[in-house]
């Protein structure tokens, strides 16, 4: 196993998992939900 | 619910382009038409590349696959004992469409399949022979059990159960088209970056589907091809029955595609499951009664024991053998589940329109695990009384015919040749339903999420799952399947993770703000 590429494998893992906190938390001002 | 189609169709993706002319479609025929072409060019080469990758994968994300799937459950249980446990999948007053036990068995249906068919006494059998090299025979039946119900259990249908409640609750609460990617458009915005995103998720799911059910359809002919052999008795009838099986099987479907038959198909699959159910009661009444009783007790203490830590279970410290064992079962099973959840999480969506998530996640949790542990107890005791008699050579079959195993114990029951013809029957209806289903799914993804896809866009679904089909037939052997399955579906465990998040945002803001 290419000791490079598990690292790198890893490191995407850590990166999806801290994205999908960071989009969890953040508050997105989602449009306007009352356009009738 | 009150918005005005004009923003809705924006933020929701519905006014993308649909059909051929859609970038989606273009490319998602492009990569499983490669797949196909290379696999119709040089099977094994596809086969051993799949495999090499699939290790690598496999390896460096084990922990993240076991953490995620044991997550997933822990969250669908969390949600049905929260307060948002009591929204329900529709309009506040929605009334469930179908009643409760016609809810569970089309469940039943749903995700049973051709493979418990497959694997019901072959799986408890293989792995029983691994585990027979390190305990007590007697013991390992128990340990293999337990391993075969944990792959078909609550982790299984906890990967279906939020895909499904992802598409129900923003299908039916929130108006969003029925595509993968439009949760993320609702909960994030349509800008450029989640626009792509939601776009690829889309892409990821409709090769996810293709290739699943490719390797289903190999499944299913292997085992209608044994089936066939048991029956007449034949010796090594090799590529002939398997294409002459595979021919009958297009046939059989391309005609679904191009007339709309879904009442017909509801009642194929219906009569599939019925013939199924038939069967398990059959081998336990004319089987060993007691001692099939005994094992499916025994694993359901064992299984609700223990399930939760073996969820977290990585295996890290052990052999290579067990490695390696590891990741063709655990891990190809976990993938393999995500593979097909944006195919069952539609259909369970569709079908559970107005039940609140409280009764959506206990419902399609728990009834189905319930009847798996039945089935395995059946079809896996009676394998292993055959297997822990001194003389039997039920283990030799194991070891070379995996395929032919179910055919092997049924072999030894009473009015064997009804049996096995039902088992070929029923496999055959399995498979048909489901390339209908997946051809259905896959043309509603591929034209905006309409619940009306063309017939030409059905067909040409229907022709790639069949040339997949044929590719992983050409392929071989049945890990081979297993690893080509694995690569197409292991990007998708990211996208089940994302729509997990979507529904959290979701699901947080109505109870804030009531919308």
């Amino acid at each position: 196993m290419n000791g490079l590429l598990d690292t790198l494998i890893n490191l995407e893992i850590f990166a999806f998992i801290g994205a999908l906190l960071w989009l969890y938390f953040k508050d997105f001002d989602g449009p306007d939900d009352s356009t009738d | 619910m009150t918005k005005s189609s004009s923003s809705h169709d924006e933020r929701t993706g519905s006014a993308q382009r649909s059909g051929f002319g859609s970038p989606l479609v273009i490319i998602a025929l492009l990569i499983t038409g490669v797949v196909a072409i290379w696999g119709l060019v040089d099977a094994q080469a596809l086969a051993e590349g799949a495999a090499r990758l699939v290790h690598i994968q496999f390896v460096s994300r084990a922990w993240f696959i076991m953490a995620a799937v044991s997550f997933i459950l822990i969250l669908c249980a969390w949600l049905a004992f929260s307060r948002y446990g009591d929204i329900r999948l529709g309009r506040d007053d929605d009334e469930p469409e179908f009643s409760t036990i016609s809810w569970l068995s089309m469940l039943f249906a749903a995700g049973m399949g051709v493979g418990l068919l497959f694997w019901g006494t072959a799986e408890p059998l293989t792995h029983f022979d691994l585990i027979s090299n390190y305990r007590d025979p007697r013991e390992s039946a128990a340990d293999a059990l337990f391993v075969t119900n944990f792959h078909w259990g609550l982790h299984a249908w906890a990967i279906y159960a939020l895909t499904g409640l992802v598409i129900a609750y923003f299908g039916f609460r929130r108006g969003c088209p029925s595509m993968i990617g439009a949760p993320i458009l609702d909960t994030f915005g349509a800008g450029r970056a989640f626009g792509t995103i939601s776009w690829l998720c889309d892409l990821l799911a409709i090769v996810a589907i293709a290739i699943g059910v490719g390797g289903s359809i190999a499944m299913g002919v292997f085992q209608v091809k044994d089936g066939i052999d048991a029956l007449l008795g034949l010796q090594n009838s090799g590529m002939a029955l398997t294409a002459a099986v595979f021919v009958a099987l297009c046939l059989s479907y391309f005609p679904a595609l191009v007339v709309d038959l879904s009442a017909g198909m509801a009642r194929l699959s219906n009569a599939a499951m019925a013939v199924a159910g038939g069967l398990m009661v059959f081998v336990l009444i004319a089987g060993p009664t007691h001692y099939l009783m005994g094992g499916i007790v025994q694993a359901i203490g064992d299984y609700f024991g223990d399930v939760l830590v073996h969820g977290f279970r990585t295996f890290t410290f052990m052999d290579e053998r067990i490695g390696n064992w590891f990741q063709s079962w655990t891990l190809t099973y976990m993938v393999w589940w995500i593979a097909w959840a944006p195919f069952v999480g539609v259909f369970i969506a569709r079908i559970s329109k107005g039940r609140t998530i409280r009764e959506f996640v206990a419902g399609v949790i728990l009834g189905p695990t319930l009847f798996s542990i039945l089935w395995f107890g059946v079809f896996g005791g009676a394998g292993f009384f055959e297997a822990l008699q001194d003389d039997s050579s039920i283990m030799d079959v194991v070891r070379s015919n995996v395929s032919g195993v179910t055919f092997f114990v049924l072999e030894s029951f009473p009015l064997s040749k009804l049996t096995i013809s039902l088992v070929i029957v029923a496999a055959f209806l399995f498979i048909v339903t489901s390339v209908v289903s997946a051809a259905f799914v896959l043309g509603m993804f591929s034209s905006a999420g309409s619940l009306d896809p063309s017939r030409k866009i059905k067909l040409v679904w229907g022709i790639i799952l069949g040339a997949l089909g044929m590719v992983m037939i050409l392929s071989g052997n049945i890990g081979a399947v297993k690893s080509i399955i694995a690569l197409g579906s292991l990007p998708f465990v990211f996208v089940v993770l994302l729509l997990m998040v979507c529904l959290l945002k979701a699901l947080k803001k109505e109870a804030r703000t009531g919308a």
